[in-house]
């Protein structure tokens, strides 16, 4: 029993210690330690953060150690010695891998040896810090206490949380009546209340009208971009989540509808100097042509011909874009430049605010559409293509006709991302239209719950906000991203949000087309 | 003459699938396509319903020829297949697959009133209505499959292996619904290999072996040929 406990403890700190290895070794640490200063309000970017918050850093990894090796009630004996044992163990195990790592390091630091030769982030600071000022020695020592110290708290102080009859019947008490608050008849009676509705209606309005006031340039640009990937999800997802067709070179189309619109707009070098308006609907148009002319000759292969077609259309594209060849007419490497910023009666809109307003109309059009179209009987006609394309023809649907309005709806829709994208920036050139967008909708698409309008909004904010918010991280951002992205697919494969069949909601609906009952 | 097949040629790729195979159906009957594995059977429904293409020959329905009108307008002159292996969209409610099955059809009232007679012929299909297809049972799917295909109002249905995977009394029950819906103006067209059961309630029957029609006659002739009995019946 005791040796088992320890078992667990010894195997839980080698993972952990190997973690605490890995994250100094990349500079984790320093970074780590600058998200708590940031958490306690201290902004700390470019100079080492203060030694407290490295502390409360390791003492955070140590707990989580302790915690993880604590005993699990229902399939183990728990005791307080199993649970001391397997929380000390860890943390001194974890503790030993840092001391030892520590102490290597702080040699090496203290022989002028500049490991940075071969492990860039490894900076003396980063060991200074990792060693809390001290001597190598004196040092791990602290480390190791500070883990083994860490690991023994976090496991007892958990074991009190589970077995204290009294904090857990209140925690069980204060869960249950606030479900029951939720669940309650009055507060779903507020909740379903006409009035209520809208006047949460007009208080998301105020918000949305508000917000990009008063939050500054930064977030207008940061929020900007969430919307644009939001319309770039929302018309992913009529061909992949609806009609069930993969295009990966989804980016092609927001090339064409950003470029069509840049060169009617801008004056170099064409000197077309079009209205944004006119443009914005020549892009659209343009875009939904080329998916239209993608689609005619493929659509009725099946398979994932349409995959690899587009990822070839995305990159000729962005090749042409860049090439000698089409410089004269396109540009070239350099991109277009001036792009005009819509008008209104002669008055131009260009500041932040004014974009912003205009992606939160052309989002909420945008939705309003799809939304439309998911519960339309084209929209039922993709999903029984995605579902069996066979059985979708013996019912009649025109398989490829209902493919091909797909996919030129969702080039339509990327068109139109194009056009805010590049009239919002003022410029556009081939790199905006990198395969990378391509992967980044895909991945907001299914991260978010493929098919599911909500889930694409989260998905985006996900996927593009978050990573603005945690500019600090932003060395790891692929590396967080790619984990995010398996801890998902193990977690959550159908996505935050998967889409829900709205049919099996109304179980009790007595009329056979689902009307109102 | 409401269905009429000529010298029909199928090709997948380079296999030759179906051989130059002739044969129709007069209003008002049952005529079955019995034979083994492989024979072509399931070929010349796809054919018919026009989601495969005949390299020759011809496929007239009701005098007029199909062979190369597109799948979705030849349902819309009502001729409506049941695919096989109980294909039915697994992810819909029962109420979502049999509205798919309307999908040529806009008036909402007249759908309301053949999902009501559906769900009167199958009463299971009733209870089980915002249930996912996916979750029936396996008859439950076969009943699906064809109310979905009644749905579109069929002047021909196309059946193809009703009995595939059904127990016996399920068997049972599918061939009456099967007699009652021919019984009410409905002409079918049914490929089994459950060849004693089709040819019991077939006024005519083919038999295909390796894309070519081998023998004809009507359903009770088949069932005391001799070599049928040994060859798609069990021997004796």
């Amino acid at each position: 029993m005791r040796s088992s406990a320890v078992d667990k403890g010894l195997r839980t700190g080698v993972v952990f210690g190997i973690v605490i290895v890995t994250m100094f070794l990349i500079g984790f640490t320093v970074t780590g330690a600058g998200l708590v200063g940031k958490i306690f309000g201290v902004q700390s970017s470019y100079s080492t953060p203060p030694l407290v918050f490295f502390s409360i850093f390791m003492i955070l990894v140590g707990a989580w150690a302790g915690v993880t090796a604590s005993p699990r009630p229902l399939l183990e004996a728990d005791t307080w010695n199993r649970a001391l044992l397997a929380g000390g163990s860890s943390g001194a195990v974890s503790g030993l891998f840092s001391a030892i790592i520590g102490f290597l390091f702080g040699e090496l630091n203290s022989n002028r040896i500049d490991p940075r030769t071969y492990l860039p982030s490894v900076s003396p600071e980063s060991i200074k810090m990792f060693l809390f000022d001290q001597t190598p020695f004196i040092g791990s020592l602290l480390m190791f206490a500070l883990m083994t110290g860490s690991g023994l708290a976090a496991a007892a102080l958990s074991f009190y949380l589970r077995n204290n009859g009294a904090v857990r019947s209140s925690l069980r008490k204060a869960s249950e009546s606030v479900w029951d608050s939720i669940r309650s008849e009055r507060v779903s009676n507020i909740i379903q209340n006409k009035y209520t509705r809208y006047a949460s209606l007009l208080a998301f309005a105020a918000i949305l009208i508000i917000l990009p006031r008063t939050w500054g340039g930064y977030w207008n640009y940061v929020f900007g971009t969430v919307g644009i990937y939001i319309i770039l999800g929302l018309g992913l997802n009529i061909i992949t989540g609806w009609a069930g067709q993969l295009v990966i070179g989804y980016v092609a189309f927001f090339a064409v509808g950003a470029y069509t619109f840049a060169l009617l707009t801008a004056p170099e070098p064409h000197h077309l100097m079009m209205n944004f308006w006119v443009a914005l609907g020549l892009g659209v148009l343009a875009a939904a042509i080329s998916g239209l002319l993608i689609g005619l000759p493929i659509l009725n292969l099946r398979g994932d011909y349409l995959a690899i077609v587009t990822l070839g259309f995305a990159e000729i594209i962005r090749i042409l874009l860049k090439s000698d060849l089409m410089t004269p007419y396109t540009a070239g490497p350099r991109g277009i430049r001036d792009i005009a910023g819509p008008t209104i009666l002669g008055k131009s809109f260009i500041s932040d605010v004014d974009f912003m307003y205009l992606i939160i109309i052309a989002v909420l059009v945008v939705t309003f559409l799809a939304n439309r179209l998911q519960n339309s009987r084209t929209g039922k006609a993709w999903y029984a293509i995605n579902l069996d394309e066979t059985v979708a023809r013996a019912t009649g649907i025109n398989a490829f006709a209902s493919k091909l309005l797909a996919l030129s709806l969702s080039a339509a829709v990327a068109g139109l991302a194009g056009v805010l994208f590049a009239s919002r920036n003022q410029f556009t050139g081939p790199d905006d239209h990198a395969l990378m967008v391509s992967i980044n909708v895909i991945c907001l698409v299914i991260v978010g719950g493929i098919g599911n309008i909500p889930g694409i909004f989260l998905g985006a904010f996900a996927l593009k906000g978050l990573p603005e918010i945690l500019r600090e991280t932003e060395n790891y951002r692929l590396l967080i991203f790619g984990v995010l992205l398996i801890v998902m697919m193990r977690l959550r494969p159908e996505g935050f949000l998967p889409a829900k069949r709205p049919e099996l909601e109304k179980a009790s609906v007595q009329n056979p087309l689902g009307k109102e009952a | 003459m409401m269905l009429k097949v000529e010298s029909l040629q199928v090709f997948y790729g380079a296999i030759h699938a179906l051989q130059g195979i002739s044969f129709h159906l007069e209003k008002g009957e049952i005529v079955a396509l019995i034979g083994a594995n492989g024979a072509g059977k399931s070929t010349v429904l796809n054919t018919v319903s026009g989601i495969l293409r005949p390299r020759e020959g011809a496929v007239a329905f009701e005098d007029q020829e199909i062979h190369e009108v597109p799948p979705q307008e030849i349902v819309r002159r009502g001729v409506i297949q049941v695919p096989e292996g109980r294909k039915i969209f697994s992810r819909m409610t029962v109420t979502e697959n049999l509205e798919m099955g309307a999908y040529t059809h806009t008036d909402r009232a007249e759908i309301a009133r053949d999902m009501e007679s559906v769900f009167e012929r199958f009463s299971r299909l009733r209870e089980r209505r915002n249930q996912l297809g996916g979750t029936l049972s396996g008859g439950e799917q076969q009943m699906l499959a064809i109310g979905r295909g009644l749905m579109a109002h069929p002047t021909l249905l196309l059946l193809d292996e009703p009995s595939m995977g059904l127990s016996p009394i399920l068997v049972e029950q599918i061939f009456d619904i099967i007699q009652d819906i021919n019984e009410q103006g409905t002409s079918i067209l049914l490929v089994e290999q459950n060849a004693q059961m089709a040819l019991a309630i077939a006024d005519r029957a083919y038999v295909l072996e390796t894309g070519k029609i081998v023998m004809q006659g009507t359903g009770d002739d088949l069932l005391k040929d001799p070599s049928v009995i040994e060859a798609y019946l069990g021997g004796h």
